[in-house]
């Protein structure tokens, strides 16, 4: 949980000249935050920003939004379980910046994408982002993963992956494999699906697999999916993690 | 399978390493021993009752229609306070659906297990190696709460129908007191639980209060040791289910520890192995008709007719067996009358698998096209509301009857196509196979958006993509202010159905209710709704990975068709499924408009392009699965008291008469738990008649 409010980083960056944040709202802004929004952040914090208790912090109401260096920074770095997203463009970061400080009830006013730029700046760079097809698992992991899978996983997602629970006691859930998989997931990072499984995963008790199986998991489904292992395993820093991204077989 | 051997007594005294062996025995010799070793287990030829008008074939203290979970639990009870058990089964083997489930056990309210896992403790074997997967507070239960919990008025489910509000009161009161006691006895008959997680569906909502049941791999199968053998679980090859289990055993590594296995075949087994053990006696492959009372209205109820019903191999013509054979009675003819000098005990089962007693509560659901879950493994006599029938004609009441519409499982849209037995996974191996001859395609809800359904003619009816969803269990996302479970969980709180959180959990899907409307090929009298149909094309296998070879589809079972015409495959649908009663003649029709709908990517009819993307049904060959719906559970039945005595129309008990599980009415409460206590209620106070 962000422990600080208004940043003398924010400071410091008005004072460079730049004005990260402006009373105005784009609403052409708003509209693309809202289409990012909804792929990359509703997972966790939920379609009207409300978060999960105790698992995801709430966007709704949240006065560390004042602060939009603060966002600018969380959205490009992650912050303690949530990942990066380093890839995205400076006007995309300011259109998702726009649309949480400006939803939900929140109203901090607009941010544009110079002032994102500036603040990006001093920030790490990028680094070199991948994707899934790119070898990015071994295929111990993926072994590891089928291994643990069944017990906690299978009971609702099916040992074949596919959403069709063991037990029948369960209700279906999506598809953790294949087509269905890659395509909700599309454009997403694999840091952001370690997090999700992490914090959520099993429902019944989420959180309680070593993190290392959650990777094996992980690298179980690219398997089944048909994405072809590499030499490197996937890596439990989810700066790493953050730079992996979904997407259909090239 | 092994060669039978003879025992002699010895063998039966001492025990044997190799129980599995032990028990396979011929029948003859297997109640010879029993018979030997249990003196108090009197095998009547014959009798007369007061007034010497019926023949009695047999007659013991206590009979019990039916050896499922009640049943055992109920004969096993019975027997420990030195009873003469009978058990009446239609089936061919024992355990009813018990065999076949999850063996997702909720009991609570400080039993033994929320007491271990509250310590941290392992078992008594040390089989268990996991943490507990609950926190303390999560499992510190008690009675009161137990009670309260499970008559709570304010509890809504995601259909906005309440499940506790409606249950009977003393028989719940019971229920309550009599669960860390069955926890116990179970225990003491060499069941084994895991570590509880969670609730099971109408178990109350303030605690957790299930755990599963287990046995460990090993190179034998031995009950009392707690092993199994791989063969034995089904888990030695993925394809193949034993005669042991009839479901696949499940790995329970993160509730118990590594080589761990769960379902209701830990569960079953064990009870039956223990039943056998203690000299109950069966009867199997006979059908449960009537109830013998002294006069029609009035009086005791002195015992009950039972008919012959084997159940045999259609392909082979040869009768099935059970697995093991000590205790079973091997009589053939047709119609047999059993003395209860103490009690009978009804624990047949609910109503789910008679289609004409369904009628009673939905209608649309007399289809016979459509099953209830365990079709194969239990035959058509499985759920046939024997119990009801029986009961009703010798003047029993009825309780719950609206609470079979408050539960998502009483029925469902499976997601397990291509198979009448579309509730279980069984797979070549188990000797009830032969009567499904597929195991099907478990597709999941997401399968949904790979295909259009179609009607008996051939029409979509409904969004694919919602069609299988199903309002949730009896459970509640703690969010904020919303009603929770377990320690977010406030009983009694009228938040709990406030018209806020009515509209922010309602969740109902009407998918099941367009599946089975009335359609062009609805005929009087009685406007069946018909089959329903996936249809597909080799492009979803692509995107899939769907198996579609044998053993998850058959070619002969007539749930399967595969075609390069959509035309041939409407022709054959309407040829070889057993329940197709009208052609399919619209299904060229629909899948040329759906064709259309897809280029244009918008589906007019209900708007499925919001839901996710859709696909042509282009690229041949074509495929046809079976849609099915199943009814599973049966909460509207026969009104008990605390005793679970049998209640009449004026009130009162009927004497002698007592009744567990699905058969019973007005009690909320998916699964094992209301069978087992119930059954141990049953049993402790039928031995106590005199």
């Amino acid at each position: 949980m962000p422990m600080h409010g208004p940043s003398a980083i924010a400071i410091l960056t008005l004072s460079a000249g730049i004005a990260l944040a402006q009373d105005s709202v784009d609403p052409a802004m708003m509209e693309q935050g809202a289409a990012l929004y909804a792929q990359h952040c509703q997972i966790c914090h939920k379609p009207e920003g409300q978060g999960t208790a105790s698992v995801f912090p709430p966007l709704a109401g949240s006065e560390n939004l004042a602060d939009a260096d603060y966002v600018v920074t969380n959205i490009h770095n992650g912050v303690v379980t949530m990942p990066p997203f380093p890839w995205l463009s400076d006007v995309e970061v300011a259109a998702l910046a726009n649309y949480v400080r400006n939803s939900f009830g929140n109203t901090y006013g607009g941010v544009t994408e110079a002032g994102v730029a500036a603040t990006r700046a001093d920030l790490e760079p990028v680094g070199q982002v991948r994707s899934i097809w790119d070898g990015v698992y071994t295929q111990e992991q993926a072994d590891r993963g089928r291994a643990v899978f069944n017990s906690p996983c299978g009971l609702c997602h099916g040992s074949r992956l596919n959403g069709a629970p063991d037990d029948q006691d369960m209700r279906p859930a999506p598809p953790l494999a294949r087509a269905n998989f890659l395509r909700v997931w599309n454009g997403r990072s694999l840091g952001a699906l370690l997090s999700y499984s992490r914090m959520t995963m099993p429902q019944s008790n989420p959180g309680f697999l070593p993190e290392e199986d959650y990777l094996a998991i992980i690298a179980h489904m690219l398997a089944t999916t048909g994405v072809p292992p590499g030499t490197t395993p996937l890596s439990l820093d989810i700066q790493e993690l953050g730079r992996i991204r979904i997407g259909p077989k090239p | 399978m092994t060669d039978k051997r003879s025992i002699d007594d010895q063998d039966f005294k001492e025990g044997s390493l190799n129980r599995r062996d032990f028990f396979r025995v011929g029948a003859a010799a297997g109640m010879t021993a029993a018979a030997a070793a249990v003196p108090g287990t009197v095998m009547a030829q014959t009798s007369e009752t007061p007034d010497g008008t019926i023949h009695w074939d047999y007659e013991v203290d206590v009979v019990i229609a039916g050896g499922g979970c009640a049943g055992l639990t109920a004969a096993i009870r019975a027997r420990d306070a030195g009873a003469s058990v009978l058990v009446v089964d239609q089936n061919y083997d024992l355990g009813g659906r018990m065999l076949h489930s999850g063996s997702y056990l909720s009991l609570g309210g400080g039993d033994a297990i929320q007491l271990r896992d509250m310590a941290g403790a392992a078992d008594a074997e040390g089989f268990i190696t996991v943490p507990p997967a609950e926190d303390p507070p999560e499992l510190d239960d008690n009675i009161e709460l137990l009670f309260t919990d499970v008559t709570d008025w304010s509890v809504v489910d995601a259909k906005a129908q309440s499940p506790y509000r409606y249950n009977e009161r003393e028989m719940m009161r019971a229920w309550a007191e009599n669960c860390p006691p069955t926890r116990q006895f179970l225990m003491d008959n060499y069941v084994r639980f895991t570590r509880i997680s969670g609730t099971h569906g109408g178990g109350g909502l303030s605690r957790a209060r299930a755990p599963y049941c287990f046995l460990m791999l090993g190179d034998r199968t031995d009950i009392e040791a707690g092993t199994i053998t791989a063969e034995d679980a089904g888990v030695a090859d993925p394809e193949r289910t034993s005669p042991f289990a009839p479901v696949q055993m499940e790995d329970a590594t993160s509730f118990v520890g590594p080589n761990a296995v769960r379902n209701g075949v830990a569960l079953a087994r064990p009870l039956e192995y223990s039943a056998r053990k203690k000299g109950v006696m069966f009867i199997l492959h006979r059908s449960f008709n009537d109830l013998i009372r002294e006069r029609p209205f009035d009086g005791r109820v002195l015992g009950l007719t039972a008919t012959y019903s084997p159940r045999v191999n259609p392909d082979t013509g040869i009768r099935l067996e059970s697995f093991w054979q000590l205790g079973n009675v091997d009589d053939r003819r047709e119609v047999l009358n059993i003395r209860a000098r103490k009690a009978v005990i009804l624990a047949s089962g609910g109503h789910a698998g008679n289609p004409e007693v369904r009628s009673m509560f939905y209608p649309a659901l007399r289809d016979p096209a459509f099953p209830t879950s365990g079709s194969a493994l239990q035959g058509s006599g499985g759920q046939d509301a024997s119990a009801l029938k029986a009961a009703l004609k010798i003047g029993a009441n009825m309780a719950g009857m609206q609470q079979n519409l408050s539960y998502p499982t009483t029925f469902h849209i499976s997601s397990r196509l291509g198979t009448r037995d579309a509730y279980t996974d069984m797979m070549p191996g188990h000797p009830t196979f032969v009567f499904r001859k597929s195991t099907g395609v478990a597709v999941g809800n997401a399968g949904f958006e790979e295909f259009i359904a179609v009607n008996q003619v051939g029409k979509r009816f409904f969004n694919e993509v919602r069609l299988p969803k199903r309002p949730g269990a009896n459970r509640y996302p703690g969010d904020g202010a919303a009603p929770g479970q377990g320690l977010d969980h406030t009983p009694l709180d009228w938040r709990n159905c406030s018209a806020e959180w009515i509209r922010k959990s309602y969740t109902y899907d009407h998918g099941l209710d367009a599946a089975v409307a009335l359609n062009e090929g609805s005929r009087a009298p009685h406007y069946y709704s018909g089959p329903l149909w996936a249809i597909f094309d080799q492009d979803a296998i692509d995107r899939t990975g769907w198996e579609i070879r044998f053993p998850y589809v058959s070619e002969e079972n007539g749930y399967y068709f595969k075609s390069d015409t959509i035309d041939d495959l409407a022709r054959q649908i309407y040829a070889g499924h057993p329940y197709s009663r009208v052609p399919l003649g619209h299904l060229s029709t629909t899948v040329t408009t759906w064709n259309g709908y897809v280029a244009a990517g918008a589906d007019p009819e209900f708007e499925r392009e919001k839901d996710a993307p859709m696909y042509a049904i282009a690229k041949p060959p074509f495929y046809a699965l079976s849609i099915m719906v199943i009814w599973h559970d049966s909460y509207g039945g026969l009104r008990c008291n605390g005793r679970q005595q049998v209640i009449d129309m004026q009130g009162v008990p009927i004497p002698g008469l007592y009744a567990g599980g699905e058969a019973v009415g007005g009690f909320n409460k998916h699964g094992l738990g209301k069978g087992h206590v119930q059954g141990f209620i049953a049993g402790t106070h039928a031995a106590r008649e005199l």
